[in-house]
């Protein structure tokens, strides 16, 4: 292939699609959080002589998904094949995956540049066990292996050689986790992300190195970043690039040498004969189909065109389908532009700081509504809200109650306001002589006087005006 | 007497089931001592079996009916080996299904039953390492056929009415039937599970039953079929009433015979004896044309051992000490262990087809033998199907020739070896069924007549094997 940028980078990801039940037989998928090891499974995933793999429909369901929300030609047959190589993880010693004929070929997923990253394929097949190293990855004289993982359903997402830096790949899988998210296929807190990256370089003349094992969203960009800074100083130190296969070390932030290709794996694939071909109907894609919710890409057009939400709001919310979800929600009641403001910004701002995700998120639209009806009223300060949302993410209330008790509601009287602005103003002589002078730190501190004054419920655009008139 | 007549007997008391399986297991171990058609028995389970039975916790049409089961169908809590060392002390976690449907009808599961290891071969002389050769009840310096050896020869020397539990991959179940003389069906594809069967190659395997008896062999295809949700390949089939096949005559039935089957490699005596079969069928008011096979005779043993080989040989992948079976303490890296393993619990002929089927599908030479080879079993399948818009079965000699001695089959390269299965492959990659129909003797040993059908069509076999009771 003709390479012409710097860093050329392609993406193997393997996705854990959240069925109740492995790919070929009734285990679950996921155990208790206390499970022991090797108690998830069953004579299949363990690769008894005797035991036959049965198809999980909703993993193949599943896996249509992504085909479809990525624009992939999908196969009319679902073949299986073996790929053979003995390895401790595998409880048969060859993995059933798909091999000539791919779920789903030729789709893209548009990143944030505007660039079509080219899926070359997707495909399905079963996760095997997990190893287990006690006294770390490469320094353990002996590995365990665990198979309760051992047959879980993965789609395997390949894309072609189209990613230019580990910025780009950054978004290509925030794209990526958006869509299956959006799925409902993914479950953040129960499957397992990985990826394997090619990369190359100008400087090697673009020999590909692949680094495995990258798990998480997040870890991609930094196990690039490490790869090709680590190939352009061998480059530069005189050294050169071989065609290898390399570990991603996350505890150490590295990657390893696993091994030297010195030609492509050969794993002997052959049709597996333990399962049929299954046929993807129409009917079925249809169905499939007519499920599908809408994504994030589409979210944004919709709500630039019927909310008139910034692109920029837009973005930021339907890239999180729970962000996006609440949106919806509230938006019913509240005028978009000030929910999207007051979501994309102030929900999130807090709940960053409170180090929350959205499971543990306790409030509701209900909770959002009722603060944001004030809000749009004028009938509560921002200040006020900002503190009530800080304290609805802490323990949620009653936010209607809480403000009649507390006597939160903004003073809109303008006498009240008056009288108050006249105290700050006799009390500060000196900063009611600069302001008039027209020192805006001045002006400032007198109206924080008054925000005092008034526990943070006067309107700051009305002290300011009473004030300006005061000392005029 | 018959599995039937006996089931009956038990179940009206006229026979005690547990006394009954005393004296079955009594027999059974006296004859092993001689010709080893069980790998393990399993006395103590058959006795609680017979118990139940009596009882009368269990009652159906095998009530108290002593079965042997191949080695490679696993049972529930009894060693299953399949024949080979590396399964050595493999205890299985649950029953095949077929096994489970006996036991459900009452069948009293008395031992495992020997075969070639893994079922590779067709004399049951490629044991695996440790295991007895099972000898053939005629002439114990003959071999019982293969693969599934033991169970042949205990149903022919058994004097107690039994069904054995056979499987073929490429004729592992009329070869044997054949050089012991009894009735054997492989099953159409799909008919029986597989659910429980440790794989040779899973896309050709095929559980079926073996007895002197054709309506055992009615009877027990009746218990052992129907579709079953744990295995993809099983097939919801129609027509399982097989019994009621007994009762016709062949009159006006039309018989396609294989030319090529009476070629320089079929001996005169069998020639002769499959003829004399032939003209019975005739007398009895069937009418017979010569047909060929062309492309299953020139291509099936290629097409077969290709395909076989390289679905056996990642079955057999997963057998490395690591789960099951055989296991030593180690310090050694994964792949030394796998290999120290896999080296010696592996019999030559298992190595054989680990190392065809790897090559068969490697990179390189897998467009030219293992896809190619799916291409023409394709077309094998059409050559029969077109026989069968105009025959209502297709017969040939189950073998070439009758039981060997085991001094004979020394003699044989490993080709002349697969050569025996030249009737046999044809049939087992087109998925059609066929039974060995012992039609008489020559030389005082059996000879076996093979009666090909369309899928499904087990009961036109059944019906052409009443011919000859």
């Amino acid at each position: 292939m003709n390479f012409t940028t710097d860093i050329v980078i392609g993406i193997e990801i393997h996705v854990e699609l959240a069925t109740k039940t492995k790919l070929f037989c009734g285990c679950p998928r996921v155990g208790a959080p206390d499970e022991k090891p090797n108690t998830r499974t069953c004579e299949l995933c363990l690769g008894h002589p005797g035991s036959k793999p049965v198809l999980n429909r909703k993993a193949v369901e599943y896996a249509l998904r992504i085909c479809l929300a990525t624009g992939c030609e999908i196969s009319p047959e679902l073949i299986f094949s073996r790929k053979s190589y003995f390895y401790p993880d595998m409880s048969k010693n060859y993995q059933i995956s798909q091999y000539e004929v791919p779920l789903g070929k030729n789709g893209k997923i548009s990143i944030d540049s505007g660039k079509d990253v080219r899926i070359n394929r997707i495909h399905m097949e079963e996760d095997p066990a997990s190893l287990v190293h006690p006294s770390g990855m490469r320094e353990s004289s002996h590995v365990l292996v665990d198979y309760n993982r051992s047959g879980n359903p993965l789609c395997e997402i390949v894309t072609e050689p189209d990613l230019t830096s580990p910025d780009e790949a950054r978004d290509f899988m925030k794209k990526l986790s958006s869509i299956i998210t959006y799925l409902d296929i993914f479950d953040v807190n129960s499957c397992i992300i990985k990826a394997d990256a090619n990369i190359s370089i100008k400087e090697s003349d673009y020999t590909r190195v692949e680094v495995k094992n990258i798990t998480g969203f997040k870890e991609i960009e930094r196990a690039l970043n490490y790869e090709i800074e680590r190939q352009k100083q061998e480059v530069a130190n005189g050294g050169s690039i071989v065609l290898e296969t390399r570990g991603w070390d996350a505890d150490k932030g590295i990657s390893f040498r696993m091994r030297t290709k010195e030609s492509e794996d050969d794993y002997g694939y052959i049709i597996d004969p333990d399962l049929t071909v299954t046929n993807i109907s129409k009917e079925w894609i249809d169905e499939v189909k007519s499920t599908l919710p809408e994504l994030g890409h589409e979210k944004v057009t919709r709500y630039i065109k019927d909310h008139s939400l910034k692109e920029d709001d837009a973005k930021v919310i339907a890239a999180e389908k729970e962000l996006a979800t609440l949106f919806e929600k509230v938006a019913e009641e509240i005028n978009p532009i000030l929910a999207a403001k007051w979501l994309r910004r102030e929900l999130v701002r807090v709940m960053n700081y409170n180090d929350i995700g959205w499971n543990d998120l306790q409030i509701d639209e209900i909770h959002l509504t009722d603060l944001l009806r004030l809000v749009e009223a004028n009938k509560i300060t921002d200040k006020t809200a900002q503190k009530l949302m800080e304290q609805l993410i802490e323990e949620p209330f009653d936010v209607n109650v809480k403000v009649e008790e507390e006597g939160l509601l903004a003073v809109t009287d303008s006498g009240e306001i008056e009288k108050m602005c006249k105290e700050a103003v006799d009390s500060n002589p000196q900063a009611a002589e600069e302001s008039k002078g027209g020192s805006d730190k001045a002006l400032n501190f007198l109206i924080g006087q008054v925000m005092r004054l008034s526990k943070g419920k006067a309107d700051p655009k009305t002290i300011k005006e009473i004030i300006e008139s005061i000392i005029k | 007497m018959n599995i039937k007549e006996l089931a009956q007997k038990i179940a009206s008391g006229e026979i005690d089931a547990v006394e009954h399986t005393h004296q079955v297991l009594e027999e059974a171990k006296r004859i092993n001592k001689e010709f080893n058609y069980i790998n393990t028995f399993c006395e103590k389970r058959a006795l609680a079996a017979a118990e139940s039975v009596k009882k009368g916790k269990i009652k159906g049409s095998l009530s108290g009916v002593p079965v042997s089961i191949k080695d490679s169908i696993v049972v529930k809590d009894v060693e299953s080996t399949a024949g080979s060392a590396i399964l050595k002390g493999y205890i299985p976690l649950f029953n095949a299904t077929c096994v489970q449907k006996a036991e459900d009808e009452g069948a009293i599961v008395i031992g495992k039953s020997s075969q070639d290891e893994f079922g590779f071969g067709s004399f049951s002389t490629n044991v695996g390492v440790g295991f007895k050769k099972p000898l053939n009840p005629i002439d114990p310096t003959r071999a019982c056929g293969g693969s599934s050896g033991g169970a042949a020869g205990l149903a022919m020397k058994a004097k107690f009415p039994t069904l054995s539990y056979g499987e073929s991959t490429g004729g592992s179940i009329v070869v044997p039937a054949s050089f012991c003389g009894v009735y054997g069906m492989c099953p159409t594809y799909g008919r029986v599970s597989r659910y429980g069967l440790i794989d040779y190659g899973n896309s050709l395997d095929k559980v079926g039953p073996l007895s002197k008896y054709i309506e055992d062999i009615a009877l027990g295809l009746e218990v052992m079929s129907g579709h079953d949700p744990n295995d993809s390949t099983s097939v919801k089939a129609p027509d399982s009433d097989f019994s009621s096949y007994l009762k016709k005559d062949v009159k006006g039935m039309k018989i396609g015979v294989i030319s090529e089957a009476f070629g320089d490699g079929t001996t005169q005596d069998v020639q002769d004896a499959i003829w004399d079969g032939v003209k019975k069928l005739e007398d009895l008011g069937a009418t017979y044309e010569k047909v060929k096979t062309p492309l299953a005779i020139d291509k099936g043993l290629a097409v077969y051992y290709i395909l076989a080989t390289s679905e056996a040989s990642t079955n057999l992948a997963k057998y490395c000490g690591m789960r099951y079976g055989v296991q030593k303490e180690t310090n050694e890296s994964f792949n030394d262990y796998f290999k120290n393993i896999r080296s010696p619990n592996f019999g030559d002929e298992a190595k054989r087809r680990i190392i065809l089927g790897t090559f068969a599908r490697m990179a390189g030479v897998r467009d030219a033998y293992y896809l190619k080879a799916a291409k023409v079993r394709t077309l094998i399948i059409e050559e029969y199907k077109k026989l069968f818009k105009n025959y209502d079965v297709l017969v040939c000699p189950s073998a070439p020739y009758t039981a060997p001695t085991f001094t004979e089959i020394e003699k044989l390269t490993p080709l002349h070896t697969y050569m025996a299965d030249l009737m046999t492959v044809g049939p087992n990659l087109a998925g059609i069924p066929h039974l060995n129909v012992p039609i008489g003797e020559k030389g005082g040993l059996p000879v076996g007549m093979m009666v090909l059908g369309d899928h499904f069509k087990e009961g036109e076999l059944i019906r052409t094997g009443a011919a000859f009771r």
